[in-house]
């Protein structure tokens, strides 16, 4: 989770200007630059300098390596599929829960704004054990079939569609919000202007609502992008083991090859896929926080 | 919020409820079904016997105990910890001004700009260095990195919400600072910031893939033995009493956070 206020940092009187506030916040900041910071420089550095005997020289080795093994290649691939796929389904489903919370105010609306938001409350290992509990072989979606006489479904559990399951079930709850909230900023009246003028529903949303919401849509994808890109405990648990997204196969490059080299190439990888997504998203959040 | 449409039933809301209740929560009930279910063979709709077998044969075992008090000390040292650590931060960042003081703030978003898994595992490459995988303190400081941001951020609104002229009129019937810090900022900006610290005890104990890929095998948190219980065990309703266990602290959590999700206000601090 990242914040709750959007207060603001205001500015204070220059006469208590006490640079012994950098004490205060001295052990934080240490430890965003010795824990965040630090580790993404090193990571770049140690991938591209290799320690030889005559010293450290410059070389691209592991990324050649990534770039040309078909293994890590269909591992990417899969990766950004599901990032895909997630992204487009996540639009799909939370763009109109939202736009009915925003234009509802029927007593089912509060149900369903709860309903939409319960997952965030809902740790994604359980929800792991719920999916193979339903979806899984022999799962209750299994018993109800074979109960009105259908046949066993073809299991999403250990395929691609796992994953992309699980992950869209998880970051309902926050694209919702974020949409919501750029919804907010669409008024009434110049729906009702455009309805006035005999514009359709479809109009509405394409030519009204769409452009003033924009940026919303960009942030609750750059949002989710970031989450899914390199998720690990969804994949790792519902998806296939081969071949497999780029969370699992750092955490076994990582943990079981003990190849700390090749896994933190890996890791620079899904950072450049992902900066753009990364700096759009940090700076939409400086900027709600500053006004 | 007012509405657009006028109809006499809402079928809109109603199928969007039906078809959210079946995806959203029936699931979950599966899972408690499981959890108080003796005997529960295919092809059975409704389980052959309901009971608490599973519930004694669950908490009778060895490694979920060392996994509850590991994760509850685990939860309990990181909030600890990012509570002296960051609330004092905070109330410089609101109140105080000192060189650098902006940029200083806006660094606490550096981790959110890069996927997490990535960066923790370019941390992992440095804990390697230092010995740190596999160690208690490893999982401390990694779980201690994610809470900085909102451990921050909250407080720092908290504090300067804070009424200051209350503060002055009491500066000027001759309390001290710390007087006035303990009778007039604190119980104005306590709720807010108790809150922070739920979220973060919350959030650290549920936190997995730093867990899993700095503290495994050695540290075995509540969420880590639950990945082996799905991977490895056999009998499904120790998975199943394990989630109701491993749901608790969501559950105090949905309890005081609701009215704080649903405000505006959070969206726009996701940047929405």
């Amino acid at each position: 989770m990242t914040t709750i206020d959007s207060g603001h940092i205001a500015p204070v009187q220059a006469e208590r200007r006490r640079p012994y506030g950098l004490l205060l916040v001295a052990a934080p900041v240490l430890l965003v630059v010795w824990l965040i910071i630090w580790p993404i420089i090193s990571a770049v550095i140690t991938t591209l300098w290799v320690q030889t005997p005559e010293g450290s020289e410059f070389s691209t080795g592991t990324y050649q390596f990534f770039f040309s093994d078909g293994y890590s290649l269909s591992n990417l691939s899969v990766t950004l599929w599901t990032t895909g796929v997630c992204a487009i389904l996540l639009l799909l489903i939370c763009l109109p829960i939202a736009l009915y919370l925003r234009f509802s105010d029927s007593k089912v609306a509060g149900y369903v704004q709860g309903l939409a938001i319960f997952p965030m409350f809902v740790p994604s290992i359980i929800l792991s054990f719920a999916f193979i509990r339903v979806l899984g072989p022999n799962g209750t979606v299994d018993l109800l079939a074979n109960a009105m006489g259908l046949p066993k479904i073809r299991s999403p559990y250990l395929t691609a569609w796992g994953p992309v399951i699980g992950l869209v079930w998880d970051n309902i709850p926050l694209t919702v919000l974020i949409l919501l909230s750029g919804l907010g900023n669409v008024s009434n009246q110049a729906i009702e202007a455009a309805r006035d003028v005999g514009a359709r529903k479809l109009q509405v949303l394409w030519y009204i609502i769409l452009p003033r919401i924009g940026n919303s849509v960009l942030v609750a994808i750059s949002f989710a992008v970031l989450g899914i890109f390199s998720s690990f405990t969804l994949p790792y648990v519902l998806g296939p083991a081969a071949p497999e997204m780029m969370g699992p196969f750092m955490q076994r490059t990582f943990r079981e090859l003990f190849d700390p080299r090749n896994a933190i190439t890996q890791a620079v990888i899904t950072f450049g896929f992902c900066i753009v997504f990364g700096l759009f998203y940090v700076r939409s959040v400086a900027k709600n926080r500053t006004p | 919020m007012a509405t657009l449409v006028h109809r006499k039933t809402d079928w809109t809301g109603i199928v969007l409820a039906v078809v959210l209740t079946l995806v959203i929560v029936f699931p979950l009930i599966v899972v408690g079904t499981w959890a108080f279910t003796n005997v529960w063979r295919y092809p059975s709709v409704i389980p052959q016997e309901f009971g608490l077998r599973f519930w004694y044969q669950t908490l009778a075992r060895a490694d979920v105990w060392t996994s509850i008090t590991t994760s509850l000390t685990l939860a309990t040292t990181v909030t600890g910890i990012s509570a002296l650590i960051c609330l004092p931060a905070a109330y410089a960042f609101a109140r105080m001004d000192f060189p650098g003081r902006d940029i200083l703030f806006f660094s606490f978003l550096a981790g959110h700009a890069f996927p997490k898994f990535g960066l923790l595992v370019a941390i992992a490459g440095i804990f390697l260095q230092l010995n740190l995988i596999g160690t208690f303190w490893g999982v401390v400081l990694i779980q201690l990195v994610g809470t900085l941001l909102f451990m921050i951020w909250i407080p720092v609104a908290a504090f300067q919400s804070v009424d200051r002229r209350m503060e002055e009129a009491a500066r000027d019937v001759g309390a001290g600072p710390f007087r006035v810090f303990w009778s007039i900022t604190l119980p104005q900006a306590g709720p807010t910031i108790a809150a922070a610290v739920l979220l973060s005890f919350v959030g650290t104990f549920y936190e997995t893939e730093g867990a899993w890929l700095i503290g495994a095998p050695q540290v075995r948190t509540l969420p880590v033995l639950m990945i082996s219980f799905i991977n490895n065990q056999p009998v499904i309703q120790y998975g199943a009493v394990l989630s109701v266990l491993l749901w608790v602290p969501s559950f105090i959590a949905l309890m005081f956070a609701r009215r704080v999700v649903n405000s505006g206000s959070f969206a726009r601090g996701f940047g929405g």
